[in-house]
Order: structure tokens, then sequence, then C-alpha cells
């Protein structure tokens, strides 16, 4: 497929659990099309998934009606994807890395996502919601 | 993009199986929890899981194995998950957490 530099793809989700298997879906349709083999494409769904889970359970809880987007940039060589929601944020210096001798019912997420993708870039600010960005690259790993 | 559970128990193994099919996300987790809730109010015994028709769990589901898992420890029980698909089998790996379940074919 020809995928044209910078080609965006900008998805608006309402802040409800029942739609984050629709952007999974959403996920695998994009990375497909541009030539993700499936292994990738399974990275890509979790990494994603747990964005989204992020962004509802944390980034809206302020917001009743509220909902978070996700961008996707689309190049020739990788796929960068965006989600971010406008709700409490938090203090990144918080965020602990689980300790794997004494596993936690949460706070995994976050590991996943670095695990899964080749470049993560989280921002936050209290108050301003979160931003987590995403990318991971077509061809062989290195 | 939903989640099938069946829940019997083995008295000739005396432990539990409980068989999953479908997605556990952050919407389908709670009936994980339910299920689980149920069956260790029941009888604290070990329960394996047959993950053949497992197509996808997050950090939600394994939230809920954790913390299940915490609960049947306290009896020296333990989880088994058995046919695993490669996906979720990746997933156990890099969270550590194929060390603290057993893993089975």
């Amino acid at each position: 497929m020809n995928v044209n530099q910078g080609d965006e793809i900008r998805l608006s989700i309402p802040n409800k659990p029942e739609y984050v298997g629709v952007v999974r879906l959403t996920v695998a349709a994009i990375a497909s099309r541009i030539g993700f083999d499936i292994e990738k494409i399974e990275d890509m769904k979790i990494a994603v998934s747990e964005a989204c889970n992020n962004a509802i359970t944390h980034g809206c809880r302020c917001c009743k009606e509220g909902e978070y987007n996700i961008n996707f940039v689309l190049t020739e060589e990788k796929i960068t994807i965006s989600v971010c929601d406008e709700g409490e944020g938090c203090l990144l210096e918080n965020i602990k890395e689980p300790n794997f001798s004494k596993p936690k019912e949460g706070g995994l997420g976050l590991f996943i996502i670095k695990s899964l993708m080749d470049d993560v870039e989280i921002k936050s600010e209290k108050g301003k919601g979160m931003m987590i960005r995403m990318i991971k690259y077509l061809g062989d790993d290195i | 993009m939903s989640l099938q559970i069946r829940k019997d128990f083995d008295n000739k193994n005396n432990h539990w199986l409980v068989e999953l099919e479908g997605e556990i996300d952050v919407y389908t987790a709670g009936q994980l929890k339910e299920v689980f809730k149920f069956i260790i109010g029941e009888k604290k015994e070990d329960i394996k899981i047959d993950a053949d028709k497992l197509e996808y769990i997050d950090s939600t589901g394994l939230g809920i194995l954790i913390g299940a898992l915490k609960r049947l420890k306290q009896e020296d029980k333990d989880i088994i998950i058995s046919n695993i698909r490669p996906n979720v089998g990746k997933l156990l790996k890099i969270t550590g957490l194929d060390k603290v379940f057993i893993i089975e074919g």
C-alpha cells in the first residue's frame, strides 16, 4: 500500500470499557494495512488497550460523559499512536516499576506498554490529563 | 469481543477446572472476578485454567488472576494455566508471571 508520509487517523472514544475492544480491532486493521506482521499487531493491540484502560480508569474520573482521543500517524517506516485524555493526570514520579517477586493486582499497564512498543513517551501534568505516545517500527527487530 | 467462562469441580483430582473462551479486558474482567470469588468461596483448591480458547488478556485480567492466587496461597494452593496461546504466553513472560503461576503444556 502507498502510505503517504504522515497520514493521520484520529479517533474519539467515549470513556467506556465496552469500546476498548473496538479500539483493538481498529489498531489491528490500521497496522495490518501498513504491513505489520501478526506478532507486532498483537503487541500493539495490547499496548494501546493498556493506554485506553489508563485513560478510562485514571484519566476520565472527573468527567462523567467524557471521551479520550487516539491519534495514529503512519509513515513507511513506523506507526506512532498517541492516547490522550483530559482527566486529572498524575505525577509520573509516583509510577513505580513492578516488583516481580511480589506481584500486585495493579500497576502493570505502563510496564507492559514499555515492554511491547519500540519507543514510549509519557507526558502528564496534574489536572491536565495524560498523553501516552507509542512508536512501533516496521521491519525486523534490531 | 466477549468472554465465556465454564467452571467445574473435578472431584477425582480435587481441583477446579476453568475454561476461558474469548477476551479478558477492562470490559469483561469483572465476569472473571465474580467467578473466582464464587469458586474460591466454595472450595479453596487449586484452579486449573484451560486457556486454549483465550484469545486475549491484558493487565486487568492478569490483576484478577494475581488477586485470586493471593487468596489461594493462604491455603498453599495454586493456579495452573494450560494450553496458552503465544500472544498470551508472551505477556505472562514479560510480566514475570510465568514464574508466579504454574504453566503447563
